[in-house]
């Protein structure tokens, strides 16, 4: 009975924390820092999809954002789907595959397992597997099928989102968000704010990254334990806590001169001298513009009409 | 002056500024004026108020900068120091010295337009200035690329684009050369005498290259101490050098050697290589440097190529690659550093130099071939177990800093480190032998730059590492600062003997230092021998974007192949060329060199 219960209680703890220590795991060794830069960074190329109007594809991410809102979770993989397409046209590099690729699946597997593990349906609740006592009092009683589906439509409606806005980070210049911005009269200050966050995001992961290095190359130990050597996890913990503490001084002071300079930049190019800003963009309608409006009318007017006549509606209440 | 010339003209009248809460003046009693289609070239030793009057200069004083301003900027009859900043930008551009944090959209066009973009100007004006200025710059056929893929000299002239777009008269440039390599340093001063010579633009370049602008400038200024000592053309401004020598501020190699043999060069002091060549072809230097190469070649003994320590070597890398995103950064690289030894690695940017030693701690992992430290090979990622044996100096020497007090910062390596058991140099030495005696609890952000260099080396050594890595050490430096940059390595070699492996783009001064110079172009070695013997092979190094030393450059230009191991020290040519100009030789013994084609 004891031993019985000692092997639930350890199965029950591998996979309540599986789950959480693998991710981060499998973010750094996949990802890291330099994938995250890659992520971000736009890649000048000239496809259909760069061409695109900017405004469409402003329009795009908020227009899939809300079907993905109005669908149960069948109809919301189909939006999910929808939104892989157009990564086909755009043919991205390597590296930046293996980073969506990640991005995607994480978040997929840590909604999947999150709800599976603390969404409670009403009963009777079919467990998958059903948690020792000796465990339950943390909170879950154990993984539930139907939490589990549930944590899977969460994570499609995040993903529609993330693809979406993935997509069009990678195929569009900054300046074209900030004209777009513009055309829908939205201040010149919020397409600056994102110019420069897209701009300075990469330098900023790179100068992370940086200052990471330097602190192991003055004999910090960043050394990671086996994952089988548990006692000396949790002084790693603490040591990379301490770390990120020490790397805030050189960290923020560089960025404090950098943005200074940027400041007095943005002032002697004469940004803010005038309301209204000019645009060296000039864009025509193409066809491809107009299939793409078409498209996405399309499918939220259709979306609206089927979520009416309760067709894959969500159920609330 | 005439009214025609003072329409177009900057003046600085009578300037001194101090920043809030500043004990002295940065600026004081600054008088200068720059005329339309002139270039100045104004330089000085670190901190004598060069940046703060590019600032006053383009009005960023007191718009934007805020202390206490006195006397004015004027453009013509217009006060800039009340003008808004966008308004006194479209009179006075400034380029400043980082590309990187002046660049703020993403692609090259969409940078160049930010400016007019924001002056509200017609679509067809906009793009008029952009085709211009990309077209000025040579920046034309990148104009959609990403700032991201730029390499450094584009990144500049990227940037002086942009600050053209504004459409300024007079442009202002804070060490726009700092970070590039030759080649790119010479794009961008190519870039600049086009403006200054086809547009009319008045140009002010601050810098400590004074070798790299000298042909270029119309006029030299020299600052020190918040005041201009010197406002003259280049010859009569180099015709005394006690000035210079005061201020603490480096010459034209080429200057130099034509006050050290007096009468070689004519009556007309040589500004660069070729003015220096032409002026002593077929003349007794010429000779006399033919005679002296000869006598050095004779003497050479060790055949080329042979390993002269026949010990294991330190560092080693066999038949090393390193790829990203599928591109070759480093090629079948195959090097052996010995012990003791300093090998400068030299190369334009993106040679794949800082990969190359970054390997040596783990950093990166080799896609083929093995890294050794004393015949153990480097584990990739195992930064930490490696930093013990290898010092890695970045050269961002403000971000290997993280204590609150410079005894604290020497003593950071040991907290997960045992303190070496024999180290040739303990954290009280340190503080001794780095100068920080008496500054043990100052904060290091209390230090000037070159002190928080210092402390950031001297951390490194107390761990007694066996070589030590310099990655750019020398960057942005004035003269001054770099000597004794230079003689404290020299006294850290006498002391500890510890190796030095250097990359850098300062082949004047660090790269003429070091024992050996290995030349990486687009990630293979290119050649690898005694300094002396590299720096003759002009055109090679050219050919892999690398400029030789002036003085290298013009025994190569006289001589040919037969210059043979040049000789890298004003001092040392003009002793030779004296010597065999009295008949009475002195030699030297030049090394082994193997170029690779």
């Amino acid at each position: 009975m004891m031993n019985s219960l000692f092997a639930q209680t350890v199965i029950a703890y591998l996979l309540i924390f599986a789950v959480p220590m693998v991710l981060p795991v499998l973010f750094i060794k996949m990802v890291g820092l330099s994938g995250l830069r890659a992520l971000v960074t736009y890649e000048a190329r000239d496809t259909p999809l760069h061409k695109l109007d900017p405004r469409l594809k402003v329009l795009y991410p908020i227009g899939m954002g809300i079907l993905s809102i109005l669908f149960t979770w069948k109809f919301m993989l189909m939006v999910f789907g929808l939104t892989i397409l157009p990564w086909f046209w755009l043919r991205p590099s390597r590296a930046k595959i293996k980073v969506l690729m990640v991005m995607i699946i994480g978040p997929a597997i840590a909604g999947f397992w999150g709800q599976g593990l603390y969404y409670l349906p009403p009963p009777p609740i079919h467990f998958l597997y059903q948690f020792p006592w000796t465990m339950a009092w943390l909170g879950s009683p154990g993984i539930t099928s139907y939490g589990m589906i549930f944590g899977l439509q969460q994570t499609a409606r995040v993903l529609v989102t993330v693809s979406t806005s993935m997509l069009i980070l990678v195929s569009t210049d900054v300046g074209d968000f900030t004209w777009a911005f513009e055309r829908f009269r939205a201040p010149p200050h919020v397409g600056f704010a994102l110019t420069a966050a897209l701009r300075f995001l990469p330098e900023m992961i790179t100068r992370v990254s940086l200052v990471f290095r330097a602190v192991e190359l003055r004999g910090y130990d960043m050394s990671r334990p086996r994952w089988h050597q548990f006692n000396r996890w949790p002084e790693y913990a603490k040591r990379l806590s301490r770390c990120v503490i020490l790397v805030t001084v050189p960290l923020l002071i560089g960025t404090l001169r950098g943005t200074a300079t940027m400041a007095m930049v943005a002032d002697a190019r004469g940004f803010g001298a005038t309301k209204r800003r000019g645009s060296l963009r000039t864009h025509k309608t193409t066809a491809v513009d107009i299939w793409g409006y078409a498209i996405l009318a399309v499918l939220v007017v259709g979306a609206l009409v089927l979520n009416h006549l309760g067709i894959g509606a969500r159920y609330y209440g | 002056m005439s009214e025609a010339r003072t329409a177009g003209e900057l003046r600085a009248d009578d300037v001194s500024f101090a920043y809030v809460g500043a004990a002295r003046a940065s600026l004081r009693h600054v008088n200068l004026s720059v005329a339309p289609g002139e270039v100045i070239l104004i330089t000085g030793a670190s901190g004598c108020g060069k940046s703060t009057l590019a600032l006053a200069l383009c009005g960023l004083i007191p718009s934007r900068v805020h202390g206490e301003l006195r006397g004015r900027v004027m453009f013509g009859a217009t006060p800039l120091s009340g003008m808004k900043p966008h308004e006194a930008s479209q009179l006075v551009g400034m380029v400043f010295q980082n590309p990187n944090l002046q660049l703020i959209n993403q692609t090259v066009q969409s940078e160049v337009a930010f400016g007019p973009e924001n002056l509200a100007l017609p679509q067809p004006e906009i793009a008029a200035r952009v085709d211009w200025c990309l077209d000025v710059t040579g920046m034309a056929g990148m104009r959609t690329a990403a700032v991201v893929t730029l390499s450094g000299g584009q990144k500049q002239r990227t940037a002086i684009a942009a600050t053209l777009a504004m459409r300024p008269r007079i442009l202002v440039l804070d060490e726009p050369l700092s970070d590039l390599d030759p080649v790119g340093a010479q794009e961008v001063l190519a870039t600049l005498q086009r403006l200054a010579r086809n547009g009319g633009t008045g140009v002010v370049v601050i810098e400590h290259r004074v070798d790299e602008v000298a042909p270029w400038a119309d006029r030299v200024v020299l600052m020190d101490d918040g005041g201009i000592v010197l406002d003259q053309p280049p010859r009569a401004a180099w015709a005394e050098p006690g000035p210079w020598r005061a201020a603490g501020v480096g010459i034209p190699d080429m200057v130099r050697l034509a006050h050290a043999v007096p009468g070689a060069f004519g009556s007309r002091l040589p500004l660069s290589v070729v003015e220096a060549a032409d002026a002593v072809k077929d003349t007794w230097f010429e000779a006399a440097l033919a005679a002296a190469a000869a006598e050095r070649r004779n003497a050479a003994g060790v055949p080329a190529g042979q390993r002269p320590d026949p010990r294991p070597p330190v560092l080693s890398w066999d038949g090393v690659s390193v790829e990203f995103d599928g591109k070759r950064a480093v090629d079948d690289v195959t090097l052996a550093v010995d012990e003791g030894e300093w090998v400068a690695l030299i190369g334009a940017n993106g040679s794949g130099k800082s990969t190359l030693t970054g390997l040596t701690v783990g950093l990166g992992k080799p896609s083929a071939g093995v890294v050794r430290f004393r015949g153990r090979p480097v584990r990739p990622g195992k930064v930490f177990d490696h930093a013990a044996h290898v010092a890695l100096l970045l050269q961002a020497a403000d971000d290997m800093l993280f204590e609150t007090t410079v005894r604290k910062e020497l003593e950071f390596g040991f907290r997960f480190r045992a303190r070496p058991e024999d180290p040739v140099l303990d954290v009280p030495e340190a503080v001794e032998f780095f100068g920080f005696a008496g500054r043990e609890a100052d904060s290091p952000w209390e230090l000037s730059q070159g002190g928080r260099q210092r402390l950031a080396l001297a951390a490194l050594l107390v761990g007694a590492p066996g070589v030590l890595v310099l990655d750019e050490p020398t960057t942005g430096q004035d003269a001054t600062h770099m000597r004794s940059f230079l003689r404290l390595l020299d006294r850290v070699r006498a002391r500890t003997g510890i190796t030095i492996v250097t990359v850098t783009h300062d082949i004047r001064g660090l790269a003429s230092r070091a024992a050996r110079v290995v030349l990486l172009g687009e990630g293979q070695v290119r050649a690898d021998g005694p300094t002396s013997r590299v720096f003759a092979m002009s055109g090679d190094l050219i050919r892999w974007g690398v400029l030789a030393p002036p003085l290298a450059r013009l025994q190569s230009e006289l001589l040919g192949p037969a210059a043979g191991d040049v000789l890298l020290e004003v001092d040392e040519l003009a002793s030779a060329v004296l010597a065999h100009r009295r008949g009475t030789a002195r030699v030297t013994s030049p090394g082994s060199g193997v170029l690779r084609p």
